[in-house]
């Protein structure tokens, strides 16, 4: 309202200063029409100026976004009007980038791969969870087509039937026999036509589906074995009349069954213990030098139980004299006694008669003990060492099982050194003989133990 | 019609040939891997799957042709476009081949099964190459899809490597046969066997090698490999 004012009050006192300008010469009508006419002349050059200073601005403004031109009046006005609402714009589309950053950073954190997919199934956006499942570049495979790198026939399909209710299955195309992928993709359909991808990594899922399926299976079967015998026996004596010699073997041979289903019991609770049970702490302390005596007598026993006389197994301990030095560790000591023994246990049952077993207790450089055992025995063929502390896996089952072993031995071992943060590792070649090595962490074991020879 | 107009329908018909050949090159990858699964755990019905999908491969081969003839018969494309059917007909052709030595490996693992001597040789040995082969076609695959020189050129290097591994499988194998005369029918089995391997290997390099012909217009088959990358520069 005022600047209209201004600018009228602005023209008339220019006409008014052409009029009274040209009434200096002569006092006739004309002369004042035509000082009117410069005034309103003159008023129209400045304006023009101004308007040609905020046009100007307004052109330049998407190249140098200055501040609008020093103008009074309406033009100011019109200016600081067009700057305000540039400037709401600009944070208008900022706050947008930003809510879009943020969309696309929590996707990015999502534990699922996500990619979205246009009209065409052309990738718009993926996460680096997808790209990690599926093997794409976030930034190169934008507007590729999702079929040309996700080819697996079942995804093709599945996204040709655009079925949206089931999961598919698949195998990622970057999985590896050392690092196995499995994937459950999942197609969700928004807005007009597009598409949302997303992809779960269901690899231990799998496995630990097909090892409880496995375990029962084994379980059953495992127990069935003893169990079938057992129950012929028990016929056999119902329905034959038998001497009194035959009557006392039976009998043994089932003692020996039920012997055999007893030890499996107790093993699958020792596992099962182990498994719901904490984790030792790191404040009970054993003297290794009671563990290592008790093994000895153990495996001495058992050696001559099985080899006889004729031809014993030379089994080698750390010398008497150096076990006081042998140091102690920080564990649960009943746990580490049945784990140890077990592979002092299974060498001796795997190495023929007059073979060689060597049991060493040694410090490593790095401040780690070590424990093995070492025999000279069959050995263990290649693709059967990653198996061999899976429950029930036996190189031969015929043999072991004659022996009465239940294929848990190696199991409960991987479980109790897992508990006592040791490592296992084997060391085999059909033929060479075999070397189980128990490594403790630094930090459970303390004492003086001797470092370990050139052979370790 | 405009000229703009049939140029993108082309483009789309085009598009549409190169999803059908990534189709029928996923069949493929499966197919492979199925085929080299089947040899790892000596299961026949995996075998016969693949045996029983090889026609599949074989359609889509036919089809595309079809798709490529009428095509160029219709459009009478000129310079790039004719170069990319020119490739996509050849890769196509290398994708079949690799159908065929897959669907070798099936019938072989089936004899192989069958008998209990060729399941004591050693099968094992032949992982690390039968997991390349099919590394090497998935990657040669994707590089068409991104027309991706780097890979393409990585390929063609990489193919080597099953060569040696073939070679000193071949190798082993001899020494079975000398050892031993009564392991010379199971040899020949896995013998075989490792050739196919070697040959998917092949038609992979084959299909890097149309690559870099649709991307830079040069044949490169049967050239060094220095002379490839200076190619590619
Ligand atoms: N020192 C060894 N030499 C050769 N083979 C071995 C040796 N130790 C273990 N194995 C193999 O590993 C398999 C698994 O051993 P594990 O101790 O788990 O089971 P087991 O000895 O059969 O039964 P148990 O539960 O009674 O110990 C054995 O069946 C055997 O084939
Ligand atoms: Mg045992």
């Amino acid at each position: 309202m005022y600047s209209m004012l201004f600018r009228l009050t602005v023209l008339f006192l220019l006409m008014g200063a052409g009029a009274g300008f040209a009434s200096l010469f002569k006092h006739t009508i004309p002369s004042v029409a035509l000082g009117v006419a410069l005034g309103s002349g003159l008023w129209l050059v400045w304006d023009t100026w101004r308007f040609l200073r905020f046009l100007d601005w307004l052109r330049r403004l998407h190249e140098t976004p200055d501040a609008p031109p020093r103008l009074s009046g309406l033009w100011r006005e019109a200016a600081q009007r067009v700057s305000r609402l540039l400037r709401k714009q600009a944070r208008l589309t900022r706050e947008s980038e930003a809510r879009l950053e943020n969309l696309q950073a929590g996707l990015q954190a999502s534990p699922n791969g996500v990619i979205v997919l246009d009209e065409h199934t052309h990738i718009e956006w993926c996460n680096q969870m997808a790209c990690r499942h599926f093997g794409l570049d976030a930034r190169r495979d934008i507007a590729q087509s999702v079929t040309h790198l996700l080819r697996d026939p079942a995804f093709v399909a599945h996204l040709a039937a655009r079925d949206f209710e089931q999961a598919v299955i698949m195998t990622s195309p970057v999985s590896s026999e050392a690092h196995p992928l499995r994937l459950s993709v999942r197609l969700c359909p928004y807005g007009q036509g597009r598409l949302l991808l997303i992809s779960q990594d269901i690899t231990v899922f799998e496995q630990a589906e097909a090892m409880q399926r496995d375990f029962v299976a084994n379980v059953s079967h495992e127990i069935r074995t003893p169990l079938t015998v057992l129950a012929g026996f028990v016929e056999t004596m119902q329905t034959l009349a038998l001497s009194e010699d035959e009557h006392r073997e039976y009998l043994d041979r089932m003692a020996q069954q039920a012997g055999h289903m007893r030890r499996l019991v107790d093993d699958l609770l020792m596992l099962s213990r182990l498994e719901g049970s904490p984790p030792p702490g790191l404040e009970d302390w054993t003297p290794i030098a009671v563990v290592l005596a008790q093994i000895e007598a153990d495996a001495r026993a058992l050696s001559a139980l099985t080899t006889g006389a004729s031809a014993p197994q030379r089994l080698v301990f750390p010398a008497a004299a150096a076990l006081p030095q042998a140091g102690e560790i920080a564990g649960a000591a009943t746990e580490l006694q049945s784990a140890l023994s077990n592979l002092v246990n299974n060498a001796i049952r795997y190495t023929p008669p007059g073979g060689d077993i060597e049991i060493r207790w040694e410090a490593q450089p790095d401040g780690t003990a070590c424990f093995s055992v070492r025999d000279s025995g069959p050995g263990i063929a290649p693709e059967h060492l990653p198996r061999l502390t899976e429950r029930f896996y036996r190189v031969d089952s015929a043999f072991s099982r004659a022996t009465g072993g239940t294929g848990l031995g190696l199991s409960i071992v991987k479980h109790v050194l897992q508990r006592h943060e040791a490592t296992l590792t084997v060391d085999s070649a059909p033929g060479q003989g075999a070397c189980f090595m128990v490594t403790f962490p630094a930090y459970r074991v303390r004492g003086e133990i001797a470092a370990g020879g050139a052979g370790m | 019609m405009t000229e703009k107009h049939l140029s993108s329908q082309f483009d789309s018909e085009l598009t549409s040939i190169c999803s059908k050949l990534m189709e029928m090159g996923g069949l493929l990858e499966i197919q492979i891997q199925n085929a080299i699964q089947a040899l790892a755990q000596f299961s026949i019905p995996l075998a016969d799957e693949v045996i029983q999908t090889e026609d599949r491969v074989d359609m889509m081969e036919v089809a595309i042709d079809h798709a490529l003839t009428s095509i160029i018969a219709r459009r009478q494309p000129a310079a790039r476009d004719l170069r990319l059917l020119l490739a996509i007909s050849k890769i196509t052709t290398n994708l079949e081949r690799a159908g065929d030595e897959a669907n070798k490996i099936a019938r072989r693992v089936k004899s192989i099964v069958e008998s209990a001597s060729a399941r004591k040789m050693p099968i094992g040995d032949l992982r690390l190459a039968s997991g390349m082969a099919i590394t090497l076609i998935r990657r040669a695959l994707d590089a068409f899809a991104r027309l991706d020189l780097d890979t393409a050129v990585s390929i063609l290097k990489e193919d080597d490597l099953i060569d040696q591994e073939f070679k000193g499988f071949t190798r082993k194998l001899i020494t079975y046969m000398m050892e031993d005369p009564r392991t010379i029918g199971d040899s020949l089995n896995l013998l075989f066997l490792a050739k196919a391997i070697e040959r998917i290997g092949d038609h992979a390099k084959n299909i890097a090698e149309f690559i870099i012909y649709i991307v830079k217009g040069t044949d490169v088959r049967h050239s060094s490999l220095t002379h490839i990358e200076s190619v590619v520069q």
